[in-house]
C-alpha cells in the first residue's frame, strides 16, 4: 500500500475530530424574528415564479427589439438591402454611414479579459477519472462492448487538453 | 460530538411542534440546531452564508415537519434538507460571481473558518487545510468521510458522475496532506 493511501484514513479520523463550529447558530427567539422577517417557502416559490416569469417577458422583449430595431426610429438601412434601392450615390452614401456607425460602436482599445482555468481543470481531470474507470472496467472485462484503445486514446486527447490548459495558465502568468 | 443524521426526537414533541405548540418547536430546535448549523457552516465555509443557509434549513424543517415518516431518525431527514440546501447555494450563480472575486483570495477563506485557539495543532492544521479547499471538494471530502456518504450517494446530490466524487475525494485528499505535511513555503495564520 503507498503512504498516500495510508495517510487517507488518518486524514478522515481527525475530521471527525474535529469539534463543531466555534460559532454556534442563534437561538431560537433571533430564528423566529428572521422567519418572520422572510416569506415562507410557499411565497418565495411564488415570488421567484413571478421573477422568472417578469425575466422572460423583457427578454423576449429585448429579443423583439434587437431584431425589428428601436420602436419609433427608421430602421438603419444595411448596404445589402440598401444595394438592390436605385441610385449609386445612395447605394454608396448609405454603406460610408453604417460603416461609420459601425466602427464607431466598436471599443477604442481592444479589451483583454482573463478567464479563470479553474473550471476548465477540474472538468478536464474529472473527466480523465471518468475514463480510467471505464478502461479499468473495460480491462477487467465488465464492458466487453467497449474496447481499451478508444478510450486510451479519447484519455490521450484530455490530456493533451488539460496540458494546453495549463501551458496557457503558465503563459498568463508570465505576462501578468 | 453526536452528528446531525444520529439526532432523534420523540414523537409526540413532533406532533406537538405540528400542531403549533411553540414550546415543541423550541426544544426541536435545541435538539437539531448545534449540528445542523456545523455541517452546513463545514460545507458552506462562510459563517454568514452559513447562517442563511441555515435559516432556510429550519424554516423548510417546520414547514415539512408533518410530512416526516419516521423511517430514519429526524436528524437524518433533516441532513437531507441541509445538504439539498448546501448544494444549492454552492451552485448559485451569486455565489459563483463571489468565488471568482476571491480565487486567488487565500487569506479570505483562512480569515472566515471557524479556529478556536484550544484546538490541538493537528487540528488546527486540518481546519486550515478545509479553510483552504475548493467549497466542491470540501463537500465532498466532508460528505464522504464524516456524515458517511457514498459515492453514488454524493455523485446524486451533486447530479454528476461517481467518477466526478471519486476524483474531487482524491483531489481533496491531496491538498489536505499538502497542508499536513511539514513545508516552510505553507500559508501562515495568526490565531485569534
Amino acid at each position: 500500500m503507498s503512504v498516500e493511501l495510508e495517510q487517507e484514513p488518518a486524514v478522515a479520523r481527525l475530521l471527525r475530530e474535529l469539534p463543531e463550529a466555534a460559532a454556534g447558530p442563534y437561538d431560537f427567539g433571533e430564528f423566529q424574528r428572521r422567519a418572520r422577517s422572510r416569506p415562507a417557502g410557499a411565497a418565495r416559490m411564488a415570488n421567484a415564479r413571478a421573477l422568472v416569469a417578469t425575466a422572460v417577458i423583457a427578454v423576449a422583449v429585448c429579443a423583439t427589439a434587437t431584431r425589428l430595431g428601436p420602436i419609433g426610429r427608421p430602421l438603419l438601412p444595411h448596404p445589402a438591402t440598401a444595394a438592390a434601392q436605385p441610385g449609386e450615390a445612395a447605394v454608396s452614401g448609405n454603406d460610408e454611414a453604417y460603416g461609420e456607425r459601425w466602427l464607431s460602436s466598436l471599443p477604442r482599445e481592444p479589451a483583454l479579459v482573463h478567464v479563470g482555468t479553474r473550471s476548465a481543470v477540474e472538468t478536464l481531470e474529472d473527466d480523465i477519472a471518468q475514463v480510467d474507470d471505464l478502461v479499468s472496467a473495460a480491462r477487467a472485462g465488465s464492458t466487453p462492448a467497449m474496447g481499451v484503445e478508444p478510450l486510451l486514446a479519447e484519455r490521450a486527447q484530455l490530456v493533451n487538453s488539460l496540458v494546453q490548459v495549463r501551458y496557457a495558465e503558465s503563459l498568463a502568468d508570465v505576462a501578468r | 460530538m453526536t452528528r446531525l443524521f444520529e439526532i432523534a426526537v420523540p414523537e409526540d414533541l413532533r406532533v406537538r411542534a405540528c400542531a403549533g405548540e411553540e414550546g415543541a418547536r423550541q426544544a426541536i430546535y435545541a435538539a437539531v440546531a448545534p449540528a445542523t448549523f456545523s455541517l452546513i457552516r463545514r460545507i458552506v465555509g462562510h459563517t454568514s452564508a452559513a447562517e442563511d443557509v441555515f435559516q432556510d434549513t429550519m424554516m423548510i424543517l417546520f414547514e415539512r415537519l408533518p410530512e416526516f415518516r419516521r423511517e430514519a431518525p429526524l436528524g437524518a431527514w433533516l441532513r437531507q434538507i441541509a445538504v439539498s440546501r448546501c448544494l444549492m447555494y454552492l451552485r448559485s450563480p451569486w455565489r459563483r460571481v463571489r468565488l471568482r472575486l476571491e480565487a486567488n483570495d487565500t487569506e479570505a477563506g483562512l480569515a472566515s473558518m471557524p479556529v478556536t485557539a484550544a484546538l490541538p495543532p493537528e487540528l488546527i492544521d486540518v481546519e486550515r487545510a478545509l479553510a483552504a479547499l475548493a467549497p466542491t471538494a470540501r463537500a465532498v471530502l466532508w460528505m464522504y468521510e464524516v456524515e458517511g456518504y457514498s459515492h453514488a450517494e454524493i455523485a446524486a446530490a451533486f447530479g454528476r458522475s461517481v467518477s466526478f466524487s471519486k476524483s474531487q475525494l482524491a483531489r481533496a485528499h491531496l491538498k489536505v496532506r499538502t497542508w499536513l505535511e511539514p513545508q516552510g513555503s505553507r500559508p501562515t495564520c495568526l490565531l485569534s
